[in-house]
């Protein structure tokens, strides 16, 4: 591919122009993504979701948008950007293609209307400069908003240089050495139509064109419409480039734009007569004259993607599942919430298990990532071998980047699980649901502080684990060690049945963390004093059994509210007798003292 | 049963926050109640010929549960006191 791309840059200088476009395009996608990142379980997410959340929302949110845009693949690259953030889902998503197709019609109303021409290439510069200022800045909302402008600024100016590049071509199209008449002319047409979209980049340019070739009398009514069937399918190019580096769902979205526009305009073709007899009569019901062909093709192009819209919209579902099966994702995937949307906030019981399963389901997400992080490999919590020789074996470091697990699985879902315990809170919910559904959402919270705290272990580990320093070798699986025990204990007490099940054996687990953690620290007193290892080490040690301690207890925090008593009346009394850090360092303090005498 | 005893009872059984604290009350008197047999349990082991690991063990777990009745049992007499407060 770099040969070729050599090669092409070396023979053809619109080659290199084109190719440019291409990539600053794609860049702008790039930068679009990760500045919608930034908002992810924020305001624009709320905001979205509340304008998308059904798919009249969605329509009519792709139908304003692209009205007020005026531009159907700024729109669609942007929905594409949303979905790779994880901002929207997919049937979201392609109700909004579907509006924007509709939207997009509004073009022609204006240009036919009014010959209003509406440029936004010429705001790429200012764009750009107002975006990079604003990456610049520190404050991670303003990071965001300079990404998102720097990227629709790349985005026009990829889209300039390829229709830069393109001009060559795109001045040899003369449409009246095409003029055909019947079917075939039609079908000549909408690839012409085709054609000219994909090289100008812009259905508002090939309808210009049409308008202007039309106004000259160089094409037919008939010719012109089939132009116009032909610019709708070209379209859906700018999207298929802005999903190349786009997520599965992003891919998704692009297929079924793609999908939607080359239906609606097979049915267009093959129903253009009909059509052309529906526009006449809808014209005249417009008060439109026979002869008025601009305004006439504003009304086809306007009835044709509302027919297919109405063909498309009963086969979503179906669209949505083959779309799946299609593009299968092979990266990580936002994690959204299973047992919340089914769950009726203003039931007792209901709420309160539905954010219990779903903080579980965070749990288990995030031991998945704590193992991981840890380099050891997954099947440690069912498997009875034992943990010093699990621990011994794993000497690979497991390169997964917990950076993005954490931001796509884990912090979208405890988003989800606070948003929802906030909303059940402002519900009818009173006195025992509020304090049940707010212990349920601060053990969410540990499960995420334990996670954070791995990854900060994690820097050291990994160093250490290939490490010729046989002795901090040792100490740093002494930790692997230490948290893959709380994690099988806390497995125990979950699985553990009948009237043994209770958060207390986790009160020993406590114990047994804040014992380690002293026999941790004074083993490393001896190292130091012995001059084993240096105190550089010595520090980031210090600091890692200090992150060790912190990850075991959120995780055991967190495991005796989830893996409780069922009943609601017990749980209280099982809380209301569970062991607190004070009451571990008395029962330490206490044995010392025993010990003294 | 006299007729204060009686009169409590009633009142019990007809308010909804006596309710609640009664079922709090109860509640914490069963886990007290699997506590204190499962302290007995393991003070019944230790008084057998067990090694110096298990010795180890039982007596931590044993530091634990003890510490749970203790805090357990100052929960119940708070509860207690605030019903008679009430009463």
């Amino acid at each position: 591919m770099f040969v070729l791309l050599a090669y092409g840059f070396a023979v053809s200088v619109e080659f290199k122009t084109i190719t440019a476009g291409v990539a600053i395009f794609l860049f702008g996608m790039l930068s679009l993504e990760e500045g919608f990142k930034t908002f992810t379980a924020g305001t624009l997410e709320k905001i979205l979701r509340a304008s998308t959340d059904k798919l009249w929302k969605s329509m009519t949110f792709g139908v304003l948008s692209t009205t007020v845009m005026q531009s159907s693949s700024l729109v669609s690259v942007i929905t594409i950007s949303f979905l790779s953030a994880g901002l929207l889902d997919l049937a979201s998503g392609i109700g909004i293609i579907f509006g924007a197709n509709l939207g997009t019609t509004t073009g022609a109303w204006l240009v036919a209307g009014f010959g209003l021409k509406v440029k936004l290439s010429s705001y790429a510069m200012p764009l750009l400069v107002f975006g990079i200022i604003l990456v610049f800045q520190n404050a991670k909302s303003l990071k965001g908003a300079g990404y998102v402008l720097a990227g629709v600024g790349f985005l026009f100016l990829g889209i300039h240089y390829m229709k830069e590049g393109f001009d060559t071509f795109g001045q040899g199209i003369d449409l009246a050495e095409y003029s055909m008449t019947g079917y075939p002319g039609v079908l000549v047409f909408a690839g012409l139509g085709i054609a000219a979209t994909v090289i100008m980049q812009s259905s508002h340019a090939t309808l210009v064109l049409i308008l202007a070739a039309l106004a000259a009398q160089q094409i037919s009514y008939e010719n012109a419409l089939a132009l116009a069937i032909g610019s709708n399918v070209g379209t859906t190019v700018t999207a298929i480039l802005g999903a190349l580096g786009a997520s599965a769902n992003g891919k998704r979205l692009a297929l079924a734009h793609l999908i939607f526009n080359v239906v609606t305009g097979a049915i267009a073709v093959s129903g253009i007569y009909q059509l052309m007899e529906a526009v006449g009569w809808i014209s005249n019901q417009l008060g439109i004259g026979p002869q008025n062909y601009t305004l006439q093709l504003a009304v086809f192009h306007t009835l044709f993607n509302l027919l297919g819209i109405i063909v498309m919209l009963p086969l979503l579902r179906a669209l949505v599942r083959l779309l799946e099966k299609v593009i299968v994702a092979d990266e990580i995937e936002i994690e959204r919430p299973m047992y919340l949307s089914g769950a009726s906030g203003d039931i007792r019981d209901a709420a309160i298990e539905a954010t219990r399963k779903e903080t579980i389901r965070l749990y288990d997400l995030a031991a998945g990532v704590i193992i991981d992080g840890l380099s050891i490999r997954r099947d440690v919590l069912e498997s009875d071998e034992k943990i010093k020789r699990v621990v011994k074996k794993s000497t690979d470091i497991i390169d997964e980047d917990i950076d993005e697990l954490y931001e796509k699985k884990l912090k979208a879902l405890y988003g989800a699980i606070v948003e929802y315990v906030i909303a059940s809170r402002g519900g009818y919910s009173k006195g025992r649901m509020k304090e049940e559904l707010n212990t349920i959402r601060q053990a969410g919270q540990h499960v995420i502080e334990a996670v954070k705290g791995v990854k900060h272990l994690k820097k050291n580990l990994t160093k250490f684990m290939k490490s010729d320093n046989q002795v901090v070798k040792k100490e740093y699986d002494r930790l692997r060690r230490q948290i893959i025990t709380v994690l099988r204990d806390i497995e125990t007490a979950r699985n553990a049945q009948g009237p043994s099940r209770s958060v207390l054996p986790l009160d020993q687990v406590k114990l047994d963390i804040e014992e380690k953690t002293r026999e941790f620290s004074h083993g490393l007193d001896k190292l130091i004093r012995k001059e084993r290892i240096d105190v550089q080490i010595a520090t980031s040690l210090m600091n890692d059994i200090s992150y060790c301690r912190e990850i075991c207890w959120d995780l055991v925090e967190a495991g005796s509210v989830l893996f409780s008593a069922y009943d609601l009346e017990e749980k209280t009394a099982l809380r209301s007798v569970a062991l607190g850090e004070d009451d571990i360092i008395e029962i330490m303090e206490d044995s010392k003292t025993e010990a003294a005498q | 049963m006299n007729y204060q005893k009686l009169l409590n009872k009633l009142k019990d059984i007809l308010s909804a926050k006596r309710q609640a604290q009664l079922e709090k009350y109860s509640s914490l008197k069963k886990v007290l109640k699997s506590l204190r047999a499962e302290q007995k349990k393991m003070e019944m082991e230790l008084a057998g010929d067990i090694d110096d690991e298990t010795r180890r063990e039982i007596t931590s777990k044993l530091k634990v549960i003890s510490k749970q009745r203790k805090k357990g049992l100052k929960v119940l007499q708070e509860l207690k006191k605030e019903r008679d407060d009430e009463r």
